[in-house]
């Protein structure tokens, strides 16, 4: 899913060519964000548009030969001068009188040539890795590629694929190299997979027409540099010292010939906006707060020794387990410092929990990116590839930091709890001069681990990523003042980070405290559970079977397979009660029915059901299973399928327990199911006894810097 | 020593009264920082100066009666139309045409003066802890006008020491008082030697002939009908001197901005620097040039 979505979105239809552009945001001014077009298309602008949009109306437009626009294959389709009534057009078509022109690469060409033949139509210039002719000196791989362009080259490799023919024939091999090029800080993967993904998007015919076509009147060097000096717009330019595309010198030549501001971003490479986002964002915003003067508002502050104590809470949204064990370690903050407001940022359906305990919900928590609807989105049947999912997930994440860092900055927070808040951790560690106050990080599992169908690709994912992490907390131990690990050391997933990386559990032993495990409730007592059946009325003679997939709509598959089973397993075990819960986002009346059986769509304070039931069938989730844990009770747990932390790390965590019943769904006919029920309904069971004081040690820890 | 020393210093004589100035910096805008009472010279603006003089061009001078300039026993030289062509004199003398002028407490008469009869002069004005007639004043404060010519009781306490007689008799005691009042905020020991000590580069003649100033030509309710540039308006809630309730009103009737500063008292400038340091930079970044 992505962050945010357009409220306008169409085409220009310019002599047979469509030119799309997108509209986002109501704000003042209009920031117009140009592509380099063909090779790719608006979404490179993906870690932008959100966080502008906010504060800006954002368009933003396809060129031509990419994206959602046309694809002329002829060079003089390609011209400047064709670019550049693309924008006017797009721009009448959006009712802009006049924006901020935010360009990358050789796009500033294009915004050049409309500052010059429109300059009504351009506030200002935000110029990022200018790929401007002339200024500078150019890359020498571009000087000596260039005079081979319409030669025929054998097996072409390296940069002499910049090369017609090659490029219209090994179009991939060229974008991918290309890119390779490009992106040359660390873990770049995610970006590097994008950038290939829209470039491919497009043929080599558009691609080498592209080309073509940019030096299609360019004027000589003497009539360009003039354009150059003559621009009367206050710009800014953003350039990347390692961009191997355009030399960072043409950016600061750039900046020079037209008296701009100039932000060099030292380490990075070609793509900044996709890179360091959050830097880009925030120059971007300063840079047109300061052009257009934004005069100041109203405002109490409180002198330092007048506050309060203050925490941000931030709970995923991501299960709905973090909502309750954060509560749980917040009312017991509480009671250690009682003088301490706590706030959450928090997001559907946490804040549904926070909401019905009385807790104080930042207002800002309305203008999240929905996690979780994002997660749904990228589950298919009993299936969720969590670790794709949440690298597909980078732009929500980026929209929600840029929001959390703004809420931090005008909130005098002492301190804030992240619990698996993935956003905070990692963009702090890479703008670590954002952090403020004191951080405590919190996680149920540490390492990402491949998934054996994802092949040598995935754990060479798996362990870039970790080896991402592992290098931030060594070179930024000041960002997680205290890391806590919501579990004990043994249920550490036994393996390690990757090749020549860390065990898991040496790591984490050595960068985490352990508060034990955090159940967020207490489980009943013997004489309680006869009690709590009474209540629910649960005959003491009945078998129930309480079958629930929790409130993501990823379960369907699991129901219905379990409600299949029924009349089976219910043959087997005469007093056999089965109770279906649909949750929250799946209809019980589009469930199939058999007769004798419950189907509920919410059911208030599920867990007292699942703490006094015969046997549970649940996901594979570490809520529900150590729930279930806790309270004793049997139960048969089927991962999703592809999700590494049900399948490595929970299960892990349950056998430490001595816990449930692994099953596999795709091996796992409803014949075999009801055979399971009947096998596991009722069973005593002695599980290792879950910690009851997790949320009180936690809170202990978290204690200690406020 | 000083943080930052003038890059150029001097007497400007307006009607022949010399009044000393002082010039930092180079960048633009150019903050004038305004006298305000005359218990205290231009020193008061000492933790603004360096900071604001690394971004803009920073003038400061004293008014009458204090600091750097004559001090002066005639009442009509105290009126706030006088002060206002102060400030018109030193920014010739200077070469300057247009600041953002800052006016702390009674500076915020002078401010709102100055840029409502010559508003070519001014781009912004910031009120910090205005003292204006715009609510009815603190309620331990609300007789001393009355009282101010009367004899003081014996044992005088507290704002009976705003008095005449008693500023002749015991000026030293009453200064103390009156800043003690000032510095409502625990651990100001610094900032109360420094008031103190300005108090005492003058004396009670100078404060008698400044408090028998004529009455202004526009009362304090109506100026901010006159003033056409933005205005930012300062003030601390545990201010003892001006309620917070006279900021509310200045920003209400300028319609700009108000920054209510919990826990600070009446030299917001002085007791909490960096925080308005930093709304003084935000207020001059956010006018139109």
């Amino acid at each position: 899913m992505r962050a945010v979505y357009p409220h306008q979105e169409a085409e220009v239809d310019r002599d047979g060519v469509e030119i799309h552009y997108e509209v986002f945001g109501e704000g003042h001014p209009t920031l117009l964000l140009i592509p380099p077009s063909p090779i790719t298309h608006s979404r490179i602008w993906k870690g932008l548009v959100p966080n502008l949009a906010r504060h800006f109306r954002v368009v933003t437009v396809d060129g031509r030969g990419n994206g959602k626009s046309g694809r002329p294959t002829g060079p003089e389709e390609h011209s400047q001068e064709q670019t550049l009534d693309d924008l006017v057009a797009v721009l009448d078509a959006t009712g802009t009188p006049s924006a901020v022109v935010v360009a990358h690469c050789h796009a500033n060409w294009w915004a050049v040539a409309l500052a010059t033949a429109h300059p009504e139509r351009v506030e200002a210039l935000v110029a990022i890795e200018p790929g401007v002719p002339y200024l500078g000196t150019p890359q020498p791989h571009w000087v000596e590629t260039a005079p081979h362009w319409d030669e025929i080259i054998e097996n072409p490799a390296g940069w002499r694929l910049n090369n017609r023919h090659a490029i219209t024939t090994q179009h991939r091999r060229w974008i991918e190299f290309f890119f390779g090029q490009q992106l040359v800080e660390p873990h770049s993967t995610k970006q590097y997979e994008d950038a290939v993904s829209w470039a491919l998007e497009t043929t080599g015919e558009v691609l080498a027409a592209g080309e073509e076509g940019f030096d299609i009147g360019v004027p000589d060097r003497e009539t360009a540099e003039k354009m150059y000096r003559s621009l009367d717009v206050p710009t800014l330019v953003i350039h990347g010292d390692r961009d191997i595309c355009q030399n960072v010198d043409r950016g600061v030549a750039f900046a020079e010939a037209t008296g701009g501001d100039l932000l060099v971003v030292e380490g990075a490479g070609h793509l900044t906006p996709a890179r360091e986002p959050v830097k880009v964002n925030r120059a971007i915003r300063e840079f047109v707060d300061k052009i257009k003067g934004v005069p100041m508002s109203s405002q109490v502050w409180t002198r330092g020794m007048d506050r309060r104590k203050r925490a941000l809470f931030l709970s995923s949204p991501i299960g709905l387990g973090h909502a309750r064990r954060d509560l749980a370690v917040a009312q017991e903050l509480k009671k250690l410092e009682p003088d301490l407001e706590i706030e959450w940022l928090a997001q559907h359906p946490v804040t549904a929990v926070l909401a019905a305990a009385g807790e104080k919900i930042h207002p800002a928590s309305e203008w999240l990116s929905s996690e979780s609807a994002h997660m749904a989105s990228e589950a298919a049947g009993h299936e969720l590839h969590c670790f794709q999912a949440l690298r597909r997930m980078d732009e929500i994440l980026l929209a929600n930091f840029m929001i959390f860092q703004e809420v931090l900055d005008e909130g005098n927070y002492d301190l804030t709890v992240g619990d698996e808040a993935w956003d905070v951790d990692y963009y702090w560690h890479e703008n670590p001069e954002l952090k403020r106050g004191s951080h405590v990080w919190m996680t149920d599992f540490v390492g990402y681990l491949p998934m054996p169908e994802g092949g040598d690709h995935e754990a060479y994912l798996t362990a870039d990523y970790n080896a991402e992490m592992i290098e931030h907390i060594a070179r930024f131990p000041r960002i997680r003042d205290r890391a806590i690990f919501v579990g004990n050391a043994d249920d550490i997933y036994p393996d390690v980070f990757g090749p020549d990386l860390p065990k898991i559990r040496d790591w984490t032993e050595e960068h985490f405290d352990f508060s034990g495990y955090i159940t967020g409730f207490t489980p009943p007592t013997e004489d309680q559970v006869a009690e709590w059946r009474a209540e629910l009325g649960y005959d003491p003679e009945e078998k129930i079977c309480i079958v629930t997939v929790g409130g993501s709509g990823v379960g369907r598959d699991l129901l219905e397979r379990v409600i299949a089973s029924y009349p089976m397993a219910k043959e087997k075990v005469p007093e056999l009660r089965m109770v279906a819960v649909a949750g929250p986002r799946i209809d019980p009346d589009s469930l199939p029915t058999q007769p004798g059986l419950e189907v509920h769509g919410y059911v208030d304070r599920l867990y007292r059901h699942l703490s006094v039931c015969d046997l549970a069938v649940v996901q594979g989730g570490l809520t529900t299973t150590m729930e279930l844990t806790a309270a004793q009770r049997p139960f048969l747990y089927f991962p999703l399928h592809n999700h590494f932390e049900q399948n490595f790390h929970v299960r892990h965590r349950l056998d430490q327990y001595g816990a449930g019943r692994h099953m596999d769904y795709r091996s796992t006919e409803p014949d075999a199911v009801a055979s399971a029920i009947a096998a596991e309904v009722g069973r005593q069971v002695t599980y290792d006894k879950v910690e009851t004081d997790g949320a009180q040690r936690a809170a202990r820890m978290i204690a200690e810097l406020v | 020593m000083r943080a930052t020393h003038p890059d150029r210093s001097g007497q400007v004589e307006r009607d022949g009264v010399r009044l000393g100035y002082e010039m930092f910096g180079r960048g633009e805008p150019t903050f004038l920082l305004l006298p305000t009472w005359t218990i205290v010279h231009t020193r008061f603006w000492k933790m603004q100066v360096p900071y604001l003089a690394r971004h803009y061009r920073v003038v400061t001078y004293d008014g009458p009666g204090n600091g750097l300039s004559d001090r002066v026993t005639d009442p009509e030289r105290y009126s706030v139309e006088s002060y206002a062509a102060d400030a018109v004199a030193v920014l010739d003398a200077c070469g300057i045409e247009r600041v953002v002028a800052v006016g702390l407490s009674r500076g915020a008469q002078y401010a709102t003066r100055l840029a409502a009869t010559y508003p070519e002069r001014v781009m912004g004005v910031a009120l910090i802890g205005p003292a204006m007639s715009l609510t009815a004043p603190l309620i331990e404060r609300a007789d001393i006008a009355d009282k101010f010519d009367q004899p003081y009781p014996d044992n005088p306490q507290g704002w009976d020491k705003y008095n005449l007689a008693y500023w002749h008799d015991h000026y030293r005691d009453f200064v103390e008082f009156f800043f003690s009042q000032v510095f409502s905020e625990p651990h100001s020991t610094k900032p109360f030697e420094d008031a103190v000590r300005w108090a005492l580069e003058t004396g009670p003649e100078i404060l008698e002939a400044e408090r028998n100033g004529p009455d202004p030509d526009v009362p304090d309710l109506e100026i901010f009908d006159r003033v056409k540039c933005p205005v930012l308006t300062i003030h601390g809630a545990g201010d003892r001197i001006q309620s917070h309730r006279v900021g509310e009103a200045a920003a209400r009737l300028s319609k700009g901005p108000l920054v209510s500063m919990i826990g600070t008292g009446h030299m917001p400038n002085v007791r909490d620097p960096v925080r308005v340091n930093l709304a003084l930079r935000d207020f001059a970044e956010g006018l139109a040039r």
